[in-house]
């Protein structure tokens, strides 16, 4: 049984406490309050929506198509950053995490330039038949810039809890490279790699800022949400911003869930 | 067999210089060092984990230096066993027989025959999460062993386990060792491993072997300070030699060791500066003065005794520090006590100069 410490009593303590629970209410209690408003019948409203359906259809396609590439190419690009040792290392990590930190309407503008029909690249894919403003895969593109470095970061924290002497013993027992990959280290990180998926998936459904800029329509779920808020008001946007929510906090769960089992393995 | 020719390779910040070393078919060949010597290194280089910067690696007549670890043919048993920690005992042993060419049935009976040659058969369906580190040992010795490698590599393998099974675990894997014929190099950084269990011992110092040899031979005749203290062969002086007898060139000739305030009459080789290993079992105590033969006799203060089973190791003060051992038996029969002053004796033969 672990132990349990004592609630601090000191007036150090006590303040502590009051300033987190502050910022403790100030996330739980929006959310809360929208959850509110999860009643069955908005929640059947929102099910006769046609539009809001088709925009959750779509989300949850691009968001899924998004983290199926993420996870394609992210795995093996982690893989590689714990466990090899090649020039530019560090700066190949730091470039991966960039789009944490850049304002999604620039990403947006960048992902624009770079794959837009007058760009050399998007030029390119144009003519291969691959549109991607105001187009499906402009969606997929924006999703995927802000949520592969959730990804990659989860993967990558993942293959560091294998030890590589693992991969060593299975190769002495006659394991290829790959095969000791398949079968000792994913194994053994996938329960990682399946909690980096699914939080790389929750943020390409709530991305909204580089999405507005390439493909505005189509819309997802983020854009419908915000179109409606802007034309129709407050009440228009609640339905959607319900499902969303429930959406976002079935994910947070499982991912809880898959953590928690990984610490008691 | 195995044979090392010049290797270099790189671990980081530490390297194992030129390391050369041969290991005869079916030999038990320990390699001993301090951590940090690159004991671990140098089974990794052999099992082709970790790049050889220059050298060669030749295994059963065959140069592996540039072949993948999974086709030379070696078991590896780390220090820390590494199972597989999401697959049962018995999927552990038997992972590395899914290449070979034996049937599941086989495979089934390669897996049983090693359990029970182990004593864990009672754990083949068990997962290895809540193994002892004795079981986890085992497992992952039957797992090495399963593919019937030619060649095992075992990295410190009691350093986990608590002492009264690490005796258990050094026979057994002896017993194991003369009915599976494999050719082992086992790391440690414990000189009574290669006592026990190795035909021959090769002791590392900061990535270079620094002796090499059979075990007694190396205990006996240590090759430079650092050997004798490590192995703890004795008590190790530094001193000068200086010739007290003229003898034919080249020869061996009497000589005079001075250490501190103690002189000694040894046999030495050479003049000039110079340590000796004085073995504890080669100091004689006594209350009375030695009547006779040695040529080396000198007052010695008690100032400590350490009690260790069978046997007392007696410190003492003779100008210099020195370490002798008498048995329990004679200890009781002595009591010899802290500060009383005895007479010892040292044969000019016994001394060992390195």
């Amino acid at each position: 049984m672990q132990p349990v410490s004592s609630p601090p009593t000191r007036p150090g303590g006590l303040v502590a406490a009051f300033l987190a629970s502050l910022l403790i209410l100030f996330i739980a209690g929006p959310v809360l309050r929208l959850l509110l408003d999860a009643t069955p019948t908005s929640l059947a409203g929102a099910a006769r929506d046609p539009e809001l359906r088709a925009s959750i259809l779509l989300t949850v396609l691009t968001a899924t198509a998004a983290t199926g590439l993420a996870l394609l190419l992210g795995v093996p690009l982690a893989w590689f950053l714990v466990r090899a040792r090649f020039p530019g290392r560090r700066l190949v990590a730091g470039l991966i995490e960039l789009p944490v930190v850049i304002p999604h309407p620039v990403a947006g503008i960048a992902l624009l330039l770079f794959l837009g029909r007058r760009s050399a690249v998007g030029g390119v894919l144009a003519n291969a038949g691959l549109e991607f403003v105001s187009h499906v895969p402009g969606i997929v593109a924006g999703m995927l810039f802000v949520s592969a470095p959730i990804l990659v970061s989860g993967a990558r924290e993942a293959f560091h809890g294998v030890d590589p002497r693992l991969e060593r013993v299975a190769r002495s027992l006659g394991d290829s490279g790959f095969q000791a990959f398949r079968s000792v280290t994913l194994p053994l990180a996938g329960r990682g790699i399946l909690a980096a998926a699914l939080l790389s998936w929750a943020r390409a459904v709530s991305e909204f800022g580089s999405i507005v800029i390439l493909t505005y329509n189509p819309k997802v779920a983020s854009i419908l949400i915000y179109d409606r808020f802007t034309l129709y008001g407050l009440e228009a946007a609640v339905p959607a911003a319900v499902v969303l929510l429930l959406v976002a906090v079935a994910v947070f769960l499982l991912v809880r869930l898959l953590q928690r089992g990984h610490e008691t393995a | 067999m195995i044979r090392l020719e010049q290797l270099t390779v790189p671990a980081g910040a530490f390297t194992l210089h030129n390391v050369s070393l041969e290991i005869p078919e079916g030999a038990y060949t320990l390699v001993i060092g301090p951590t940090g010597s690159g004991k671990t290194t140098l089974l990794e280089a052999i099992a082709g984990h970790v790049p050889v910067r220059d050298g060669r690696v030749f295994l059963r007549g065959v140069d592996v230096t540039h072949l993948p670890p999974e086709q030379r043919g070696v078991g590896f048993v780390y220090q820390q066993y590494h199972l597989f920690p999401h697959l049962r005992v018995r999927d552990n042993i038997r992972y590395g027989l899914r290449h070979g060419t034996q049937s599941p049935a086989e495979q089934d009976a390669r897996v049983e025959s090693l359990a029970g040659m182990l004593g864990i058969e009672a754990l083949l369906d068990r997962g290895v999460g809540r193994l002892s580190g004795g079981e986890q040992q085992r497992v992952a010795l039957a797992r090495a062993l399963a593919p019937r490698p030619s060649i095992l590599l075992l990295d410190e393998p009691f350093a986990a386990v608590d002492p009264s099974m690490r005796h258990l675990l050094r026979r057994e894997l002896r017993t194991l060792h003369e009915r599976e014929g494999t050719t082992t190099l086992q790391v440690t950084h414990d000189f009574d491993d290669a006592l026990r269990l190795g035909d021959q011992v090769a002791v590392l110092s900061e990535g270079r072997i620094a002796q090499a040899g059979p075990p007694d031979q190396v205990f006996r005749f240590p090759n430079s300070p650092f050997v004798a203290r490590f192995i703890g062969a004795g008590t190790v002086l530094a001193g000068v030699l200086e010739r007290s007898q003229a003898g034919t060139e080249g020869d061996p000739f009497a000589a005079r060791f001075q250490s501190g305030a103690l002189s000694l009459e040894v046999i030495a080789s050479h003049e000039g500066p110079a340590h000796a290993v004085i073995r504890p079992e080669d100091i004689l105590l006594s209350r009375d003065p030695f009547p006779g033969t040695p040529r080396n006799r000198f007052p010695a203060r008690i100032t400590r005794v350490e009690r260790t089973g069978a046997l007392a190791y007696v410190h003492l003060d003779a100008g210099v520090q020195l370490v002798a051992v008498i048995t329990s038996a004679t200890a009781d029969e002595m009591q010899p006590a802290v500060g009383e002053v005895l007479h010892a004796a040292l044969k000019a033969t016994a001394v060992h100069l390195v």
